[in-house]
């Protein structure tokens, strides 16, 4: 009866925005960032790779609840960084990877099939 | 701005290839990516399954709606789906699903006539468009006991009895409903390393050391030399080294950032292809993410304190 539709795990509605963020009143380069309509497979990966960076002092995603379909991403960052920047810059690297992935996995497909038709 | 990547490069090595099966090892990367893969092979990657049934006449011993749920659960060859349109996106056709750009038209007669109970199966599934039609199990490969395969029966019908209707196939995810989930099976494990203390081997008598490699469910250990293979490890090893007296003779860690994938596909896509279109989806979602610059902060009255203040 309170079950939300299916599809709300992953259409946003109009008027609400995909991404948007607040800073932290009361600690300097924080922010928490909330993202809609995303789960554990964005904020995990974020989350992570956020880790590698130097100037990132915390990272942290959370949802806030099973039946309401959005994460929150907090990042703190020392004064060298920003928590825009950080996000952005994780973003790229993760995008960078998967580019990189993509491109092994092609290029091991075709040569595991080369040297499989050359057995026949 | 940064110039400096934190970067990863991961790395694939391909074990098995086969048409709807497939295992490979990723290395070099981190577990929340290789669990991103996994749960965006599942839920995120789009396949085509009947959305819409309409049924004209139906006169066989299974109800409607009965027959449309199974009918939705039929894999269909999805090797469109990734550069079709969601119905709900689509402008052709108002989001209504019946345009050619996002939906695929099926449709099915069948009447019994007579004695022998007609299977009506998924080959009697006619579609307006070649390129998707229900999946062929068939193997071709092995060729015994499958002179005639016959398809998924959808309803079993009688001397008299007829089902006629209309359906409409649409691109969906798994996240929406399990039908469009394109893999059966997608699992991952960590690569054991499998270290053996070489000094309490050697005082071990050659019965025990007999005795201890067929201990192990799965052939890993070959008398007087050691193998490493991709071992679902499990405690017997260890427990019988315990048992003999000599405990520490065998240490199995996973390496943390080396994985072993299974894929299953249902038939919809390719194995092969399955984890290629997961990998785009998830550079999709990632972009969607983006900080742009248009994404206005929001206002401090909707902060987090202001949320305290009401309680939210």
């Amino acid at each position: 009866m309170n079950a939300p539709d299916r599809y709300e795990r992953f259409v946003v509605p109009e008027g609400v925005a995909k991404v948007s963020y607040e800073r932290d009143t009361k600690i300097i380069n924080a922010a928490s960032f909330t993202i809609e309509r995303e789960d554990h497979t964005i904020g995990n990966i974020v989350r992570m790779q956020l880790h590698r960076d130097e100037n990132v002092l915390f990272a942290g995603y959370k949802l806030p609840h099973p039946l309401k379909y959005k994460i929150i991403i907090r990042i703190h960052t020392t004064s060298q960084s920003s928590p825009m920047q950080a996000y952005n810059q994780a973003i790229n690297d993760l995008d960078k990877e998967l580019d990189h992935l993509k491109n092994a996995f092609e290029a091991e497909l075709a040569r595991h099939s080369g040297s499989q038709s050359r057995q026949y | 701005m940064e110039g400096v990547s934190y970067q990863r490069f991961p790395k694939i090595k391909i074990r098995e290839v086969r048409d709807d099966f497939m295992k490979f090892e990723l290395r070099e990367t981190d577990s929340s990516i290789a669990n991103a893969l996994r749960r965006v092979m599942i839920a995120e990657v789009p396949t085509i399954a009947i959305d819409l049934v309409e049924i004209e006449v139906n006169s066989s011993v299974l109800n409607d709606e009965f027959i449309a749920h199974r009918l939705g659960l039929i894999p269909l060859t999805s090797e469109r789906a990734m550069g079709m349109r969601f119905s709900r996106d689509c402008d052709a056709c108002d989001g209504d699903g019946q345009c050619e750009y996002c939906s695929v038209e099926f449709h099915l007669r069948a009447k019994c006539i007579n004695d022998q109970t007609l299977d009506v199966t998924s080959k009697d599934l006619y579609s307006s468009d070649h390129t998707v039609v229900p999946v062929d199990f068939s193997d071709s490969s092995s060729g015994f006991d499958n002179s005639e395969n016959k398809g998924i029966i959808i309803v079993k019908l009688r001397r008299g009895q007829e089902l006629i209707l209309r359906a409409i196939a649409r691109k969906g995810i798994g996240k929406d409903h399990a039908k469009w989930s394109p893999a059966a099976t997608v699992t991952f494990m960590y690569e054991p390393d499998i270290y053996i203390n070489e000094e309490l081997m050697e005082s071990l008598t050659p019965d025990e050391k007999r005795e201890f490699v067929e201990s192990s469910p799965t052939p890993v250990f070959k008398f007087d030399e050691n193998t490493n293979q991709a071992y679902t490890y499990d405690e017997e090893v260890i427990k019988k080294a315990e048992s003999m007296g000599k405990p520490g003779l065998v240490e199995i860690r996973a390496k943390e950032d080396c994985f072993i994938f299974t894929v299953e596909s249902t038939g919809a896509i390719k194995a092969s292809q399955l984890v290629l279109n997961a990998i785009d989806v998830l550079k999709q979602k990632l972009d969607a993410v983006r900080l742009s610059a248009d994404t206005v902060e929001a206002d401090e009255q909707f902060g987090e304190l202001g949320a305290h203040m009401r309680g939210g």
